[in-house]
């Protein structure tokens, strides 16, 4: 018995030290590049993109034989917080995909590598100049942006004609948006749709429809209580009829679209952004389209065209112009526009996007159409959001819950997220 | 016994000390030996402790050097943030809820395994693998399946689901702690087991019943072992977080009736990058967990009854 229990002990002590050598040799074999140079680059995505991505970095490998890339992708939340981990650290990948709300935060932390200094490299005169400046930080380009986004209403077709609701058009307002829920849940018995009284998105809508904005230019909060107290008994109202989904249904929104309310079959729409839209379509057999966000009351439109994501490179990098050559060739190479097509939103070189529209299927044609339906009639987009927004999107659903769950009036609510608001960007 | 130890002790201090060499050599030995462990305290523990002391009067967000700010996290703490003061009410509530229902079912099911003749071994572990798995992440996500909207419970007993309503989503996630009652029950079953079968049998030929077993005897003798785990439990239900964190989809929802107190701290130091904040959040926690530790060593002086005072 002792023997044996020995055996076993020495046998698991071997295989745990074996493992520890494993994983270093890992490390230390990947870092060596055989006199290449060699770029880190990080994603976040799905398998889908991870491969896209692999095929055209492959491409890029084949161009530039000196450069070799070596990537890493995870899911959002887990790369969210590897990276802040790794920019904290002062060990920021060479390349890395960035969202709108880290922009602000890296390009002060000093962890994002100033752009212009490689812009014979990386060309950006194909981009639209107001999707451009999304990634600049106090007149500096922090970022490219790498596809493009917009909001928009998405629902279940078939229940809507059916119910005989007049369809959403370009052009609508916040109150026949409300009016249309209404109608639908006389009609139907279900809600017409997702509360939107908890996304911080849809409040950004109906406040760039009345002409104001989230934050204001240098960073501060750009409406008030009573701006706030305004959209939440509106939508709170809404939901005590019915109209919109129940505090219960509302709650369980995490960010997956089978999760919302329109996913779960309990709502016949939902507020979202236009390319995870696509996943409603293996929930929904019978099929949803987009139509754009209601407007302001003259008709003033809210939603805008956001870039979904970014390139930005690391300051510390060893190499900022093989960086630069990598992002230029994500961004602005035909080949490499071909094997992405929409996987990160519609391309923000506006000639490739002309080239590659006609080429794209399915769902990826439906976003591409819904976009191309909305151009020029838009606003700018806002600058992107100061450091705290991250944090600020939680509260302001955390709030809202204290409002659908009858625990606080919208008021109060309100006053408690301006509170909360103004302490978050202080610091 | 006694009388043989002393001139033992009084022998090893006549004879002349060493000389001073060879007991430093031990010393060092000693240290050799130690090292591992005090290297893990100091660089793990202790180092790490006074960083977040020095965090937690600054404004750090991981990127920026910290900014020292003084007090004012805590002032922040306890007069601007009504969040905190909700994290503070859930997580006292939580306590309340889950630690007397875990002792006592820990308790209950001792008893029966101590009055069973067979098949001890085995409902022994059938009862404690609850906390081997509880611990894990997945079967708190099955908690969160069984308590939702559609689950088991929900089907079973038609009340929707709990982890969407405030007023019953944390006690899903107590029962998830209740239900991992194997160590205090192991802790209760070998208490038991230590209780003079003399002293039963004295009690019954008195006259008394099970039940008076169980208050005048039981009880007594077990409560240095019940003291035990109240202090043990108390300490781990203040710093619930798996639980919260997993049968809540990570947002402590819903309307923050399940964002107990280290939910909110992750929240301030991982979420929104706020590290000053949540280290000051963990001293006052750590502090506070000191006062109850202590108030409960206070009041066990009047209900814990040490075999040993017996003789004094």
């Amino acid at each position: 018995m002792p023997g044996h229990r020995t055996k076993g002990f020495c046998a698991s002590a071997a295989a745990l030290v074996l493992c520890a050598l494993l994983a270093g040799c890992g490390g230390s074999g990947e870092s060596v590049g055989g006199g290449k140079v060699v770029l880190r680059y990080t994603w976040w995505g799905n398998p889908d993109r991870a491969e896209r991505t692999e095929q055209a970095v492959a491409l890029f490998e084949k161009q530039h034989p000196d450069i070799r890339v070596q990537t890493s992708f995870s899911g959002y939340d887990a790369y969210k917080q590897k990276l802040a981990v790794q920019a904290s650290g002062g060990d920021a990948p060479d390349v890395m995909q960035l969202d709108y709300r880290q922009i602000d935060q890296y390009a002060s932390g000093g962890v994002l590598f100033d752009l212009a200094k490689q812009k014979t490299v990386l060309r950006t005169s194909e981009i639209d100049p107001g999707l451009l400046d999304t990634g600049r930080v106090d007149g500096v380009q922090y970022a490219v942006p790498q596809g493009r986004g917009t909001e928009t209403v998405v629902y279940d077709v078939k229940a809507w004609k059916d119910s005989g609701v007049p369809l959403p058009k370009w052009g609508w307002t916040w109150d026949d948006w409300a009016e249309a829920v209404r109608a639908l849940k006389e009609r139907t018995g279900k809600p017409g749709a997702t509360d939107p009284g908890q996304s911080e998105d849809s409040f950004e809508v109906w406040l760039r429809g009345q002409g104001k904005s989230l934050y204001t230019e240098d960073g501060g909060l750009g409406f008030t209580a009573v701006d706030l107290t305004r959209w939440w008994t509106f939508t709170d109202k809404l939901r005590r009829a019915g109209a919109v989904s129940s505090a219960e249904q509302t709650t369980q929104i995490d960010g997956t679209v089978e999760n919302t309310p329109l996913g779960r079959g309990t709502a016949l729409s939902d507020t979202n952004w236009d390319a995870p839209a696509s996943g409603y379509l293996a929930i929904i057999p019978s099929g949803v389209a987009l139509a754009p966000m209601p407007s302001g009351a003259d008709g003033t439109p809210g939603q805008y065209f956001k870039p979904s994501m970014f390139l930005g490179v690391g300051a510390s990098t060893s190499h900022p112009k093989a960086a630069a050559q990598l992002i230029d060739f994500l961004i602005n190479d035909d080949e490499a526009a071909k094997i992405l097509g929409a996987t990160r939103g519609i391309p923000v070189n506006e000639t490739i996007r002309k080239e590659t529209a006609p080429l794209l299927k399915d769902f990826d044609r439906t976003v591409s159409d819904y976009q191309a339906s909305l151009e020029g009639k838009l606003k700018d987009p806002p600058q992107a959001p100061p450091s705290g927004d991250n944090a600020l999107q939680t509260t302001f659903q955390r709030d809202y819950d204290q409002v659908s769950y009858e625990r606080m009036s919208p008021r109060e609510a309100a006053e408690n997220y301006v509170t909360e608001a103004k302490a978050e960007l202080r610091s | 016994m006694t009388t043989t130890a002393i001139p033992a002790e009084s022998k090893r201090a006549t004879p002349p000390a060493p000389k001073r060499r060879p007991k430093r050599e031990r010393e060092g030995a000693a240290w050799v030996f130690l090292s591992p462990w005090v290297l893990g305290a100091v660089v793990l523990t202790l180092l790490p402790m006074a960083v977040s002391l020095y965090l937690s009067f600054t404004d750090y967000n991981l990127f920026d050097p910290p900014r020292w700010v003084g007090l004012r996290n805590y002032t922040q703490m306890f007069t601007e943030d009504p969040r905190y003061w909700r994290s503070v009410v859930t997580t006292l509530t939580y306590v309340v809820i889950a630690v007397p229902l875990q002792l006592a079912l820990a308790l209950v099911v001792a008893l029966a395994l101590k009055s069973m003749r067979r098949g001890k071994a085995f409902y022994r572990s059938a009862f404690y693998a609850p906390s081997l798995l509880g611990a894990s992440m997945s079967i708190a996500l099955v908690w969160r399946a069984v308590f939702n909207d559609g689950g088991t419970v929900d089907n079973l007993l038609g009340t929707g689901g709990w982890v969407n309503k405030p007023g019953w989503a944390l006690l899903a996630v107590a029962l998830l702690t209740v239900w991992q009652f194997g160590a205090p029950m192991v802790i209760f079953l070998a208490g038991l087991q230590q209780i003079p079968a003399e002293l039963y049998e004295a009690a019954a030929v008195d006259g008394a019943g099970k039940w008076r077993q169980f208050l005048s005897v039981t009880v007594p003798m077990l409560s240095p072992v019940l003291f035990f785990n109240l202090v043990l439990q108390t300490i781990q239900a203040f710093q619930v977080f798996t639980p919260a964190f997993a049968v809540s989809a990570g947002k402590g929802g819903p309307a923050d009736s399940t964002l107990v107190y280290t939910m909110y701290l992750y929240d301030r130091g991982f979420v929104a990058s706020h590290m000053g904040y949540a280290s000051a959040m963990a001293w006052v926690l750590l502090l506070v967990i000191g006062i109850v530790t202590v108030v409960l060593f206070r009041t066990s002086r009047s209900w814990v009854f040490y075999a040993s005072e017996g003789d004094r």
